[in-house]
């Protein structure tokens, strides 16, 4: 369940929009920034506070890679595999990846530190092949210096 | 109006439509997937691409409006290349599994493949090898098929206002599916199978029982509610396999709800009858139709002779055909002599006719299905109308969605309150006290509409009924704010446009005459025209069977007939008060209130004549059961809400030794010595015509104030605790409904809908059956823990006959409410 706080957020929302549909992504945001990931009962929640179909809500929550299905480590590695970062070389990452730090696709690592997400593109073609961390940006990967920049993340 | 070419040619069409609309409007044929009339445009299939004079690229015409001066050209070189590129990629998944797929022959991706050439795709791919899920009972989903179109989830949000499928997932693992993948639960209206282009969502029940091109379609009419709709039914072999709404057809326009797309089979239950049969010492044998004529024609002589024609009563039915409804009062009228003619509607429409008639001088209260569109403020008073009348439902909704403020004054959640812009949560069968309370607003603070009121004569008096209900007093009984209250009246007040809306019949018990009255005080005070009142009859031909003086106060065509008859309180609530009761495709004892009276009633008859298409609860008291013909097995007229005579085709060969009704009642009049001067249904037709000197609207107008006080139902006590509320549930209308297969898959018992605080203070658990007690009898029903219904309250429909709920209920005899107060016990 949600607490106040974010109940009040998810209320204060749905007036600023003149439909309540449009409140439906800020919302999900706020359920993931509270559980860390949307379960299907926080999915339930947001669709009972919202007054929205069910299916509207997890079709959203399903289309969109930001949001999660299930818990997901301290540190998300979302490392592209389109067509330019395959060019590149990024299936060749993915190996080192799952080798080094035993990271799998759509996987969190036993000790919780890393999730490995495979990204549709993220705009870096020019400089691929690139990947985010949490929020942070960064490109032209090999496999010496993805692992030094993983290294800053514990 | 909007000018534009299309492929060289000049066409208009109304502002505001897409290239497409005019297109399709004009005859003009381009070819489209995710595009429906009653959606927002989507863009999603690209199969409507057409090359516009002037643009660079080519685009989507059903999200591209039609401008003036457009020229447009739907089939040029480069359009079909690129359509057969977009067959190509739908083609990537879509198995092409035609030979063993029901849609084949009216599918519309094999059309598009086959006019635009190849079923072979340049693009490799794993084609979906999901297996059907076959988990539901109505509808089934093979999303192997599915196309992504996106036209069932749309239609079921935006359309239906139900949201039960969504597009699950992105890119090539998108499903179309209920928010978890579990098996669809929804209000099972089952559009969304009309509006797929493939074969990803099918009627279950038609499951490998018929190839499209071996179906031979007729359109007739629902046989349910009183919307009239059109269904479309597909025969092979002489045996309904399917019904259908196709677009624009119909007052429905193509729209239709589970009842008329699923229940139809009930012409085929086991329980039909198959020919006459006489109680011969307490066991049922079949006869012949000269013996069982024979022996009614006797028992009814020697009771005319003895008792006279007055100990002879009649119930008519909304289910029979305006034809035989006016034959069975011609026969009691003419051939018995006897006035005592009634029907169910005495418990719903006749209350309306009535307060029509007490406030506005006016006869035969029409509604207009597309009333609610464009209406400013619609007010619905304790009323899911999208479950009594669901396709007049479907308009409010979309009238709601197009921007009118819709207020529900209910006590209960339901669809209509989900959409609702206001929901005021009265308490249950407090309609009249709210009514009042905004009308007293309006009174005190001059918010009325001077120039009609200040010529009505009874204002003061009317004026005093409306003292007592002060806003608080109103607060305290209603259970709603004051600030409340006071929004409402004012928005009702200020609009310009409104509607004012329930639903009262005999399967409902919170609502009466009074309420109807308040409802018209209110009209008045408004300044409103009684149109804005649209109360819908009941069932498929309450308002038809009414016009045809199956009433008894009036002949056909309001010919007052003299003495007034027996009403249907009189005949059937007052043991002994006749000798003979002849009733025709009504089920009294399953739907009527007070069961255990009405049997005494009947056990104290000389004769019961049982006429009716399935051996009902109230066939097993009769002496002669006759066998009519269901809806599909005879011609003839029904009459729906609106006023309006449509149709009904002879589809199928009768049932066993079946007659249509009217063909028993010649014949038995015949039998009698009297000849009812009808040969066939044109003879009947040409003389109802001819009766039609004082239709309805000749009567001038008028305004009458009709004060009402709040008179509540049974009130609970210590003893009998909580208020038992009926009300009907969305797959069944009447109880005929209960013998449809494939609805009873859905629901086939009355639920118990008790709120979860009660539910703990009984010890009651979900789906746990329950011991439910009322002054006049017990029965068992199965609970259903609800929190869309307030606590002190319960919720039961009374369609089903092995539930019995009428066991527990009452009747005023008055119209008034008759809520029931009741006991409930762990069972």
């Amino acid at each position: 369940m949600l607490n106040e706080t974010a109940l009040q957020e998810i209320q204060e929302l749905k007036i600023r929009y003149p439909e309540r549909e449009s409140a439906l992504l800020p919302a999900l945001y706020i359920a993931q920034r509270e559980f860390g990931w949307l379960s299907n009962e926080a999915l339930l929640h947001v669709a009972n506070v919202l007054n929205l179909p069910e299916a509207k809500v997890r079709g959203t929550a399903s289309f969109y890679s930001m949001f999660k299905d299930k818990p997901a480590g301290r540190n998300i590695v979302q490392l592209c595999t389109n067509i330019s970062c395959m060019i590149a070389g990024s299936d060749g990452l993915v190996n080192f990846l799952q080798t080094r730090y035993g990271m799998k696709p759509d996987e969190t690592t036993p000790d919780g530190r890393f999730s490995l997400i495979l990204m549709e593109c993220i705009g870096a073609c020019g400089t691929a092949p690139a990947m985010l961390v949490n929020t942070d940006f960064h490109e032209n990967l090999t496999e010496q210096n993805i692992g030094e920049i993983l290294e800053t993340y514990k | 109006m909007v000018q534009l070419t299309i492929n060289g040619k000049k066409v208009s069409t109304k502002k505001g439509n897409t290239i497409l609309e005019a297109a399709l409007d004009n005859n003009i044929k381009i070819p489209h997937l995710c595009h429906d009339k009653r959606l927002m445009p989507y863009g999603g299939c690209r199969l409507c691409i057409v090359e516009i004079e002037g643009r660079k690229k080519p685009e989507a015409s059903c999200a591209t409006f039609a401008t003036d001066g457009l020229s447009v050209w739907t089939d040029t070189p480069k359009v079909i290349k690129i359509r057969q590129t977009v067959l190509e990629l739908i083609l990537v998944h879509h198995p092409l599994d035609c030979p063993v797929c029901d849609k084949a022959g009216e599918c519309d991706i094999q059309d598009l493949v086959y006019q635009y050439g190849s079923p072979r795709t340049r693009f490799v791919a794993e084609k979906n090898h999901a297996l059907p899920d076959t988990r539901g009972p109505l509808v089934e989903l093979t999303s192997s098929r599915c196309v992504l179109c996106g036209k069932c989830v749309r239609l079921c949000a935006e359309h239906q206002g139900k949201g039960a499928l969504g597009l699950i997932g992105r890119g090539f693992p998108t499903v179309v599916q209920p928010a978890f993948g579990e098996a669809l639960e929804c209000d099972f209206c089952g559009q969304c199978i009309d509006v797929c282009p493939t074969g990803a969502l099918m009627n279950k029940s038609l499951k490998f029982k018929a190839r499209p091109w071996f179906l031979e379609e007729k359109d007739s009419i629902c046989s349910f509610c009183g919307c009239g709709c059109t269904l479309t039914l597909g025969l092979t072999d002489g045996k309904i396999q399917r019904s259908r709404g196709m677009q624009d057809r119909g007052v429905n326009r193509g729209n239709l709800c589970g009842r008329g797309r699923f229940g139809f089979d009930y012409i085929y239950s086991e329980n039909r009858l198959r020919s006459p049969m006489i109680n011969k010492g307490g066991e049922l044998v079949t006869v012949t139709w000269d013996e069982a004529l024979n022996y009614i024609s006797d028992r009814m002589k020697s009771i005319i002779n003895a008792h006279g024609p007055s100990s002879i009563g009649a119930i008519g039915s909304p289910r029979c055909t305006n034809e035989e409804n006016y034959c069975f009062q011609k026969f009691m009228r003419n051939v018995v002599g006897s006035n005592n003619i009634d029907s169910s509607a005495s418990f719903g429409y006749g209350l309306v006719e009535k307060a029509w008639h007490m406030a506005f001088g006016l006869s035969g209260h029409r509604i207009d299905l597309k009333y609610p569109t464009g209406k400013e403020v619609i007010l619905a008073i304790e009323s899911d109308l999208t479950v009594t009348h669901p396709v007049f439902g479907l308009n409010i909704l979309q009238a709601q969605r197009e921007g009118s403020e819709l207020i529900v004054a209910d006590s209960r959640e339901t669809k209509l309150t989900r959409h609702s812009t206001r929901w005021a949560r009265i308490k249950q069968g407090t309609g009249v006290v709210f009514l009042n309370g905004i009308m007293r607003i309006m009174m005190d603070r001059g918010l009325i509409d001077n120039q009609i009121v200040l010529h009505m004569k009874d204002v003061s008096a009317f004026e005093e009924t409306l003292k007592e209900y002060t806003p608080s007093k109103v607060s305290e009984i209603t259970g709603l704010s004051r600030d409340e209250l006071v929004t409402i009246t004012e928005t009702l007040v200020h609009a310009k446009t409104r509607m004012l809306t329930l639903s009262i019949g005999v399967s409902e018990n919170s609502k009466g005459l009074d309420t109807v009255l308040a409802a018209t005080n209110l009209i008045h005070l408004l300044g409103e025209s009684p149109d804005a009142l649209q109360i819908p009859a009941e069932y498929a031909n309450t308002f038809g069977l009414y016009q045809m003086g199956v009433r008894p106060d009036a002949g056909p065509a309001y010919q007052w007939t003299g003495v007034e008859g027996k009403n249907i309180f009189e005949m059937l609530y007052e043991p002994y008060s006749l000798k003979a009761l002849y009733i025709m495709g009504a089920d009294p004892l399953v739907n009527f209130p007070d069961k255990s009276e009405i049997i005494t009633t009947l056990k104290s008859l000389y004769l019961l004549i049982v006429q009716d298409i399935a051996l009902t609860e109230t066939a097993k008291f009769a002496h002669v059961i006759l066998p009519a013909s269901s809806w599909a097995e005879k011609e003839g007229t029904y009459t729906n809400a609106e006023g309006v005579s449509q149709m009904l085709p002879r589809l199928i060969e009768p049932a066993g030794q079946s007659l249509p009704d009217w063909k028993i009642l010649k014949n038995l009049a015949r039998t009698m010595g009297e000849d009812m001067a009808v040969h066939d249904t044109t003879d009947i037709v040409r003389e109802i015509d001819s009766l039609r000197v004082k239709y309805y609207d000749s009567f001038p107008m008028t305004r009458i104030f009709n004060p009402v006080h709040y008179v509540p139902g049974e009130e609970p006590d210590t003893e009998y605790p909580v208020n038992m509320v009926l009300r009907d549930v969305l797959q069944h209308a009447g109880s005929m409904s209960t013998r449809s297969k494939t609805l009873n898959l859905i629901s086939s018992e009355a639920l118990l809908e008790i709120n979860r605080t009660d539910a703990d203070r009984f010890g009651i658990s979900h789906n746990g059956y329950v011991k439910v007690i009322s002054r006049r009898g017990t029965v068992y029903l199965k609970a259903a823990v609800s929190d869309s219904v307030p606590d002190g309250n319960v919720y039961v429909p009374t369609h089903f006959p092995h539930s019995a709920v009428s066991t527990l209920t009452h009747q005023s005899g008055k119209g008034r409410i008759t809520t029931e107060a009741v006991r409930i016990e762990t069972a």
